[in-house]
């Protein structure tokens, strides 16, 4: 019974899961989810703000990735594929609640679950909270080009993959977003003392 | 010659290179003179750090629970429709195509005689007693006639909605070696649990081919390079076998055969 999805599971590339999935292997398509749903989490967390929400839209993108597997084209990297899908979920998410009254930030839902589970209780836990809610300051293209790019570390090209827009449009959304966070996250860079602050001095910066 | 300050979306775009080459050039000679504007610059760098170091939680474990049953109960949804394929759309079919073919197999005699709906019957030679092969207990379909290790317990687990376990063993069944593929995996049904409980379509279809006789393999796999499903009933002799090969479209209304033979296991 187990003669796919099994132990050697591991090895396998995500785009052989992807097509063992459009085979019909019933496993091969949640190895792929268990994989990659962490960072998938991050992404949709960070883009909505709000755990609920991004819960929804995760479950979403998850489904609706199952059943688009035969539009998945072989040339883009799965992982590329999965965030797209990802982030459409969370726009179309967006979308529906502009007809609704916003959902506050800051509350206590978001707050644990943006906390780290075993990790220091204090500093990381503000400054999560803080970029994530400065991030929802940003206009939606924006923030989604800045989750991928500098918090999620993937490359500018990679980015324009996923967003399906030119690596200069990415550019200048990451600008635009970076110059409207500066002034926002400005108060972090002096709580957390120590390195920040020193490469600001470092290289010459007033910092307040 | 101090020219104005440098804003951070100036700032930015310098950072990432999309200032005209100029506007960079005078950009850059206004920093190396201007401390507050170079203060602002490291601020957008550190906009990339901040963002790069907050913590990323991993998802909830409760989320991760819902979205694997999410997924499971679409996957079996999409199962359950291999007649509403040409309805559905393609992505059905993409699916299941791998799983195209089925193999029954009508058996050694003395399972002939059971109904999926009045489940196991002992007769006096202890050799009748049969479980249906969805029985998680065991595969009675494995066991040969007379075993007498059969608990009879199959009967519940026809349940109402008269459901199969339906292998998917990957086997491209052929005319040359059908009675010794159908022999192996009946060999293997003892240690192995088949894969899911067949859609209702399957159940109809098996319905359809075995009439009502406990069928001692279903598997969902090929038959001569295409996908087909073979369905295995006990023969007129021990070592009989009854093969009825049908494809997919197999149903309770139109069984779709492809093949009605005999082997010897």
């Amino acid at each position: 019974m187990s003669s796919v999805g099994g132990k050697q599971a591991e090895a396998v590339p995500d785009k052989e899961l992807l097509a063992r999935h459009a085979q019909g292997d019933p496993h091969a398509f949640a190895e792929l989810v268990q994989r990659h749903r962490d960072r998938m989490w991050a992404v949709a967390l960070r883009t909505l703000g709000d755990p609920e929400e991004a819960a929804d839209a995760l479950q979403d993108a998850f489904l609706s990735a199952f059943r688009a597997v035969g539009r998945f084209r072989g040339e883009a990297a799965v992982t590329t594929w999965l965030h797209r899908i990802v982030i459409n979920a969370c726009l179309d998410r967006l979308r529906r609640q502009s007809i609704r009254p916003s959902v506050p930030m800051g509350d206590d839902a978001t707050l644990d679950a943006i906390a780290p589970k075993n990790a220091d209780p204090t500093a990381l836990h503000e400054v999560a909270l803080d970029v994530a809610a400065a991030l929802q300051q940003l206009p939606y293209e924006q923030r989604a080009a800045l989750i991928l790019v500098d918090m999620m570390g993937y490359g500018v090209d990679e980015a324009a993959r996923v967003l399906e827009v030119p690596t200069g449009t990415v550019k200048s959304r990451c600008a635009r977003g970076r110059a409207r966070l500066a002034p926002l996250l400005g108060h972090l860079r002096n709580r957390r003392g120590g390195s920040i602050v020193q490469r600001a001095e470092e290289g010459g910066g007033s910092v307040q | 010659m101090t020219a104005a300050h440098l804003d951070y979306d100036t700032l930015a775009d310098l950072a990432e290179g999309l200032l005209a080459d100029s506007r960079a050039a005078s950009a850059d000679a206004h920093l190396a003179d201007c401390a507050e504007c170079r203060g602002r610059s490291a601020e957008i760098a550190d906009v990339t750090r901040l963002l790069a170091d907050a913590p990323m939680p991993p998802m909830p474990a409760e989320l991760a629970s819902r979205i694997d049953d999410a997924l499971a109960a679409e996957a079996a949804a999409s199962s359950h429709v291999v007649s509403l394929e040409s309805r559905r759309g393609r992505r059905r079919i993409r699916i299941l195509s791998a799983a195209a073919a089925t193999v029954v197999v009508v058996g050694g005699g003395a399972l002939v005689g059971h109904s999926l709906l009045t489940g196991p019957v002992s007769s006096e030679n202890g050799a009748a007693q049969s479980q249906p092969i969805q029985d998680r207990t065991g595969s009675a379909a494995a066991r040969p006639p007379g075993a007498s290790a059969l608990k009879g317990s199959g009967g519940g687990a026809t349940g109402a909605g008269g459901g199969h376990l339906a292998l998917r063993s990957g086997t491209d069944y052929t005319d040359a070696r059908l009675g010794d593929q159908i022999s192996a995996q009946l060999a293997q049904g003892e240690s192995r649990s088949a894969e899911d409980l067949a859609p209702e379509q399957l159940t109809g279809c098996v319905r359809r081919v075995t009439q009502g006789k406990m069928p001692l393999l279903v598997d969902l796999a090929r038959y001569e390079g295409r996908s087909a499903t073979v369905i295995v009933l006990p023969g007129t002799g021990s070592d009989r076998l009854d093969v009825w090969i049908v494809r997919p479209t197999c149903s309770a209304s139109d069984p779709a055969l492809i093949k009605h033979t005999q082997a010897v296991r």
